[in-house]
């Protein structure tokens, strides 16, 4: 259990990037979901000892994340949004060197990690090429095997969807789904499917706050026969952005379809819509709704 | 983008880069502190004057390739770093406007940043307040000028170089590299264009125009140094139009090169890549489950000792991997072939063997000594910043390794480099060795200086090189920075505010290795200091883990925080060990230093002298008796070391006049255990670190009554000092003289001589020799009160050397694991007691009655029979025309390399190894051969004929002796050689007096090697050329007859020349007047040689102008009329390689002006000339000859 309390950060240029965060992470796959600078990278380099808070704490068990860096580093797996390697190094020396650094230093334990790590990558095949000629996905499972060695109790993902082909992209969350459920691991993103088809908890983070911190399943649950839709001329949505809590706005086959919250249908031309969690999204981001609304989640008392 | 957009954004970009700025600062202050630091009276050239200010110039221009590289390196290679680069490709921009733009941009801003020199250079000299006359008067051009000459063409050149590398190669480590080879290449222009025979060909290869300018001034006097421009000399100008030109071409040349695109595409080896060979399209989705076994890591001191040696591999291998480093260590193989080529050339051009501790010393040491600092400042930014470049560090840097292992590890792969780079020295080293033909590799000598002394220091910088860059954390202005940390210790040496060794950041005593010694007595000092410098850079270490860049908090406020949060653990227990270390080295080396031995930094180590002269010089001219016969017995104990010096002076009262007290001086070095007359005497003066004792007789000593004086005195080192240790007593030698016996009267000779540090200590400035006149001073020679002593030594050394003095060997014993000699001279010599001990091989042969021995060390057997046939021949030629020679033995003995001489003692020459080390290639003087002559040559002269020590006195010893050994080369290897020595003593005159604010003739010689030596030989030749060899020997002969072995009086220069007088025409009595007792300047041309005539007879018409002047004191020149005899030569062209025939060679009388000689030659002349053989002092000697041209025939 991860547990952050009153988290705030602000950049010399006056950037306030995370006022007074709160959180509860259990083990298992936890989303931080929110626009690109909404925070997310800030938290999570603050929680991968890459970056120091003003203010607040966070614990890990019984390591404080703020204050002792080198116990973090001891049990943390970690892939930045943004990373290279050494172009001219070679796949599997790389993971071995890291596997090390990792603090695994008996050759035949490591080989065998290491080993794994790439099958379970499926980068095996490609262990002796040079990370300067892998693909964008390639690189990305890289870092997942890197971040996964030595059996880290925290994971952090920042943004690993981000850049990938949708192929890629599938593949790349298969592989986080297999990371095992007694560890917590923290996926930023700002894709909202990533969210849905792998977190068991989430939280909604804009502008340095949590929105919304709770399970998606009943985020979603809560918005069951609130949601409309009707499809809309572009001259219309100017109007309806003041009349009706309005959601989002999509194209669908040329046509613009609105998604409306609202507690029984707003108009004869809306129809009832299944909620999904890019609703949730939404309707959070909006401010239509704030977090008590949906009164779910273990962390949103506090 | 437009050009001009291009630039504009460039120059915004550069405008707002602190970077910029702190260059710019960087520059204002170095050429600031530049003239802070030479602006001190008593310099001869002025801080400002205008070879000066191109002198600094020259040297920000080396300086600033760290700049350039940092300013072109950025523009060049920025958008490859950034990512920015296909953005950039894509755009519309063509290829010319973006080159040029950043380019130009580039260029414009580092010339800005160069500007602050001048401007530096200026300031300091406004807000400086001085004593008047260390300034001459401002004048702008002194500063435009080599802006304009030097610093922008050579910027313009590197940069277009280091924009083009970065460009082509998309890398900063190939900018760096080729700055490091533009500076190579700089300083091997200034250091070796010379050897290029055509002075147009040296002017232009040059690609700095440091030579080009030094062709222009060599010869200037100080005079006209202070005042005159550099100017814009034709083949400067020339010169630097070729380096423009070139630099164009590179910049062509980039142009055609250089492509948009990304670097893969034009690369068919990495064409293919893993992405495309593993089909990613047909990957499944989901890779097959597998058991990743659940390890966790384990955190022992075995980690941290894997962790360390897994970033020391991973950043060897990211270095060395790399093809740049293949061909860095490539090139460290050919700078030592490039740098060492001539290594062994030493004085008169001729060469040495090429002995391991010369290579290891004068290439790898000095002359490519500067390559690896750069390289490490360069690999330690390198280590420091790759990880964060590859954008890797954010991983690296969250998993669980201390900031310790990451930076011991990144500095053992730095070891790792330097020790590479030692191997190819090493392999440069015996390569160059092996193409001179040389063989005896000695690699454990390469491996102890390379691997052992240099090593140690470079570990120690390279620690430092690291963690400026850590603390610094900005790459470019971080290897700035660390070059200032590099040349602080010795900027800051050179200003003279900081002295201590244990103050300037590695510095150690200076060490010099010697085949006979080794690394002998230096080895222990250098040791001590190096560890306590090893010991900070552990603190420094530290400092560096606790400052280590780790995340993104850069802010320098964060990283303070940090430190102190990560000083416990280890890593403080490490500190306090590195701080404790410190202590206790320190602390050795400040006992040495400063508790056992006087610390005396600068002029203050003088002070005994000073003191000495201020007390006591009012007893120069006291009367005192003289030593006539002196009995030592000496111990010498080399393995402590100490050598104690017992034994009895005979002072006998030579004086008219009853005297009533003895003067004794003891060396401060001595320690003086007891010194006794056998008649009653009362102590009233005693003590100064210079002890000058005052027995007051009780019975006062008759004219003609000798007594005793009795001494036991000790000379036993303790511990080290700042500066190292001694080398007259060492393990392995001795070299010592009369200098650690009591002296008898005041000393002249043991004045402090430095005029800044005479000032410093309250001297007035020092008198100089009194003049001819002085019939008092006259009445002694160098050292007073002991002219000529018959000298009884027995001499104890450890059983494996053997020990040496002037005398005849009586006999030699052993006594239990000693040896003893007992030594006698059969005459009265004059008085040097110098003493050798050694382990010696010893060479013998005969010349009539003299025993001739040579005592070397047994490696160095390269001379011994040149020095034998120099020996005989100089025998014969002196005995047949100067005087018998006195003694029945010759012997020369070699001593260890602390200084590069031959000194003569009586029936004795003393040889530092160099000297025993030559060797003679084709077309090159036998140095050995001549320096044995010419120190034979000292026992006539200063041997037997002793000098008044007054004005002039060099004339009779160096001049006569350089003269005497013109003459033995002359016999044994012709007239071409005896003229290299000429024209090399011709060069050395005309060049050092350019240095000494004001000449003196000849016949006034003092301390000016330059005119005893130099002018002097020339002098000699020249009137030997005029009057004759018999002439001048008869003159010697009866100089000789007249002086030996009498005095005082002694000799001074006015009695030779009167011997000189006497045998020379009055039509030739003007050479004595210019070369002996005048400094007379010529100034001959040839202007045009005109050419008629038919096979069998040709007439040359040669129009020559001549002109003569005399300097008086204080260097105005004044033309005198000229009537001299002056050499004209018609020369033909010489068929192939075949040298240019004389077809005319007569002496001609040449007046003042222009004159025209007809000349009738057998052959069609190709060249002609006045003075062609450079026999006349002319500072322009290029323009004496002229080619021959045909006259069209008149009427046509």
């Amino acid at each position: 259990m991860l547990v952050i309390r009153g988290l705030s950060k602000t950049y010399p240029n006056g950037t306030k990037a995370l006022n007074d965060v709160s959180l509860e992470i259990p083990a298992g796959m936890f989303g931080l979901l929110g626009p690109n600078g909404a925070g997310k990278s800030t938290l999570m380099r603050i929680l991968a000892t890459l970056q120091d808070a003003d203010e607040g704490e966070a614990r890990l068990g019984d390591i404080d994340v703020l204050h002792d860096k080198p116990a973090v580093r001891r049990t943390l797996g970690y892939l930045p949004q943004s990373f290279g390697f050494h172009p001219r190094a070679r796949a599997d020396r790389l993971l071995d060197h890291f596997a090390i650094l990792k603090g695994i230093h008996e050759r035949p334990v490591r080989n065998d990690v290491t080993e794994s790590l790439l099958r379970q990558t499926n980068l095996w095949d490609v262990r002796r090429q040079r990370l300067g000629t892998f693909s964008g996905g390639m690189r990305q499972r890289f870092g997942v095997a890197v971040a996964l060695l030595a059996n880290p109790k925290l994971i952090i993902v920042d943004e690993p969807t981000a850049g990938l082909d949708p192929a890629e992209r599938i593949r790349f969350l298969n592989l986080l789904s297999e990371i095992g459920q007694e560890s917590v691991v923290i996926l930023s993103t700002h894709i909202v499917e990533d969210v849905e088809e792998l977190c068991s908890r989430m939280a909604i983070i804009n502008r340095g706050e949590i929105l919304l911190e709770a399970e998606p399943l009943r985020a979603i649950d809560s918005l069951r026969g609130r949601i409309w839709r009707r499809a809309a001329s572009r001259s219309e949505i100017p109007s309806l952005e003041t009349e009706v809590n309005l959601i989002s706005t999509k194209l669908l086959s040329g046509r613009s379809i609105v998604r409306v919250l609202a507690e029984s249908a707003p108009g004869p031309e809306y129809e009832p819509a299944e909620p999904d969690l890019e609703d949730v999204y939404f309707s959070v981001m909006a401010g239509h709704h704030t977090r008590a609304q949906f009164g779910a989640g273990t962390g949103a008392a506090s | 983008m437009k050009f001009r957009e291009v630039f504009r954004y460039e120059i915004d970009h550069l405008f707002r880069s602190k970077t910029t700025w702190l260059y710019l600062a960087f520059v204002f202050a170095l050429c600031f502190l530049m003239i802070v630091g030479d602006a001190q009276p008593g310099h001869t050239i002025k801080v400002n004057a205008p070879e000066h200010l191109a002198e600094i110039m020259l040297v920000m221009g080396i300086v600033g390739l760290a700049i350039s590289a940092g300013v072109f390196g950025e523009a060049a290679v920025r958008d490859f770093q950034s990512g920015m680069e296909p953005l950039l490709f894509t755009t519309a921009m063509s290829r010319s406007d973006h080159l040029g733009g950043r380019f130009a941009a580039a260029l414009a801003i580092n010339l800005m940043i160069l500007l602050a020199a001048p401007l530096g250079m200026f300031t300091a000299t406004q807000v400086l307040t001085v004593e008047p006359g260390v300034f001459a008067p401002f004048r702008w051009a002194a500063y435009a000028q080599p802006f304009v000459l030097y610093v922008v063409p050579n910027t313009v050149l590197a940069g277009a170089i280091m924009f083009t590398a970065g460009k082509l190669t998309r890398q900063v480590i190939p900018v760096y590299l080729t700055g490091i080879a533009i500076g190579v290449s700089y300083l091997f222009a200034s250091a070796f264009l010379e050897a290029i025979g055509n002075p147009v060909l040296t002017m232009l290869a040059d690609p700095v125009g440091v030579g080009a300018t030094d062709v222009v001034t060599r010869y200037r006097t100080v005079a006209e140094r202070n005042t005159m421009l550099i100017g814009f000399p034709p083949t400067l100008i020339m010169n630097r139009a070729l380096w423009l030109t070139a630099a164009a071409a590179v910049l062509v040349a980039l142009h055609r090169r250089f492509r948009f695109a990304h670097p893969d595409s034009d690369r068919k080896r990495d064409s293919q890549t893993a992405a495309d060979r593993f089909d990613t399209q047909n990957e499944p989705l989901r890779a097959k489950p597998v058991e990743v076994p659940r390890i966790n890591g384990t955190f022992t001191a075995r980690t941290t000792f894997a962790q360390v040696s897994a970033v020391a591999g991973r950043s060897l291998t990211q270095i060395a991997g790399s093809r740049w480093f293949a061909l860095v260590l490539t090139a460290c193989v050919g700078l030592v072939l490039l740098f060492g080529w001539n290594a062994g050339d030493t004085v008169l051009e001729s060469s040495v063997w090429l002995r391991t501790f010369l290579v290891t010393e004068a290439v790898l040491g000095m002359r490519a000594g500067p390559i690896p600092y750069l390289l490490i400042a360069l690999y330690a930014g390198e280590l420091v910043w790759k990880q964060r470049e590859v954008d890797e560090a954010d991983i690296a840097d969250a998993t669980p390794t201390g900031e310790g292992a990451a930076l011991l590890g990144r500095f053992l792969a730095l070891a790792l480099i330097i020790m590479m780079i030692q191997v190819a020295y090493m392999a440069g080293g015996i390569l160059l060795q092996a193409l001179h033909g040389y063989y005896d590799f000695e690699l454990g000598l390469y491996i102890r200086t390379l691997f052992g002394m240099k090593l140690v220091s470079y570990l120690i910088l390279a620690a430092l090189a690291m963690i400026v860059h850590v603390i610094v954390n900005q790459k470019y202005v971080g290897h700035i920075a660390v070059l200032i940390a590099f040349a602080a210790p010795y900027g800051l040496l050179q200003t003279g505010w900081v002295q201590h060794n244990l103050l300037l950041f590695g510095r150690a005593p200076a060490w010099t290795y010697s085949d006979m010694n080794g690394f002998g007595p230096f080895l222990a000092p250098y040791l001590w200091f190096k560890a306590y410098w090893a010991s900070w850079a552990l603190l420094l270490g530290v400092a560096g883990a606790l400052f280590w860049m780790r995340g993104r908090e850069s802010a320098l406020k964060r990283r303070v925080v940090r430190a102190r949060e990560r000083l416990r653990g280890t890593v403080a227990h490490v500190g306090a060990a590195a701080a404790g270390l410190i202590l206790l080295f320190g602390g050795f080396i400040f006992y040495n230093t400063n508790v056992v031995n006087h610390y005396r930094p600068g002029f203050a180590a003088s002070a005994p002298q000073a003191e000495y002269e201020k007390r006591f010089s009012r007893y120069a001219d006291l009367p005192q008796p003289i030593i006539t016969a002196a009995t030592l017995r000496v111990e010498i104990r080399p393995e402590v070391p100490s050598a104690e010096l017992r034994g009895s002076f005979t002072l006998l009262n030579a004086t008219g006049a009853r005297l009533d007290a003895v003067h004794v001086v003891l060396d401060p070095q001595i320690e003086a255990r007891a010194l006794q007359l056998d008649r009653g005497a009362q102590v009233v003066q005693s003590g100064g670190e210079i002890d000058y004792r005052i027995y007051r007789l009780d019975r006062t000593l008759a004219p003609g009554d000798s007594i005793q004086l009795s001494f036991d005195v000790v000379f036993q080192p303790r511990g080290f000092g700042n500066d190292g240790a001694q080398t007259d007593l060492t393990a392995s030698s001795a070299y010592f003289n009369r200098g650690w016996l009591p002296f008898i009267g005041y000393q002249p000779a043991l004045e402090l001589q430095n005029d800044d540090a005479r000032r410093a200590l309250g001297l007035p400035a020092a008198a100089g020799l009194p003049p001819q006149s002085d019939t008092s001073a006259a009445r002694h020679t160098t050292v007073r009160n002991e002219d000529r002593v018959t000298v009884d030594a027995v001499i104890g050394t450890t059983i494996d050397q053997t020990a040496v003095t002037p005398g005849d060997l009586v006999r030699t014993w052993t006594e239990g694991d000693r040896r003893y000699f007992h030594y006698r001279t059969q005459q009265p010599l004059p008085f040097g007691a110098t003493v050798f001990s050694g382990r010696y091989a010893i060479v013998q042969d005969r010349w009539q009655d003299v025993d001739l021995r040579i005592y070397h060390h047994p490696a160095h057997t390269y001379v011994l029979d040149r020095m034998l046939r120099s020996m005989k021949a100089s025998l014969a030629y002196y005995t047949a025309h100067f005087g018998p020679y006195q003694g029945a033995q010759l012997t020369i003995v070699e001593i260890p390399r602390y200084g590069r001489f031959g000194r003569a003692h009586p029936q004795m020459v003393a040889f530092t190894e160099d000297n025993l080390l030559t060797r003679v290639k084709d077309g090159e003087l036998d140095q050995t051969f001549f320096g044995t002559a010419h120190e034979i040559a000292h026992q006539w002269w200063g041997g037997q004929v002793e000098h008044a020590m007054v004005r002039g006195a060099a004339m009779l010893s160096e001049t006569l002796a350089n003269y005497s050994a013109m003459m033995v080369v002359e016999k044994t290897y012709g007239p071409d050689a005896a003229r290299k020595v000429y024209d090399y003593q011709m060069d050395r005159y005309l060049q050092r007096r350019s240095a000494f604010p004001t000449d003196v003739p000849l016949r006034d010689v003092e301390d000016h090697p330059h005119i005893s030596y130099g002018k002097g030989a020339v002098a000699m030749y020249s009137l030997r050329e005029a009057i004759g060899e018999d002439a001048v020997n008869v003159a010697l002969q009866r100089f000789a007859a007249k002086y030996a072995n009498t005095g005082p009086p002694f000799a001074t220069s006015l009695d030779l020349l009167a011997e000189l007088r006497a045998v020379t025409p009055d039509s030739m009595a003007y050479i004595l007047t210019d070369l002996f007792e005048t400094v007379t300047l010529w100034d001959v041309k040839a202007e045009q040689a005109v050419v008629q005539g038919t096979a069998g007879s040709y007439e040359v018409s040669l129009d020559v102008v001549a002109r003569k002047v005399r300097a008086d004191s204080v260097g105005n020149e004044t033309e005198v009329p000229m009537n001299d005899v002056v050499d004209i030569g018609v020369f033909a062209a010489g068929a192939g390689n075949q040298p240019v025939k004389e077809l005319y060679h007569r002496m001609h009388r040449i007046h003042s002006g222009r004159q025209t000689l007809r000349i009738t030659v057998p052959e069609k002349p190709s060249s002609a000339g006045i003075d062609p053989r450079n026999r006349l002092i002319d500072r322009n000697r290029k323009d004496n000859t002229v080619a021959v041209t045909t006259q069209a025939s008149p009427g046509q």
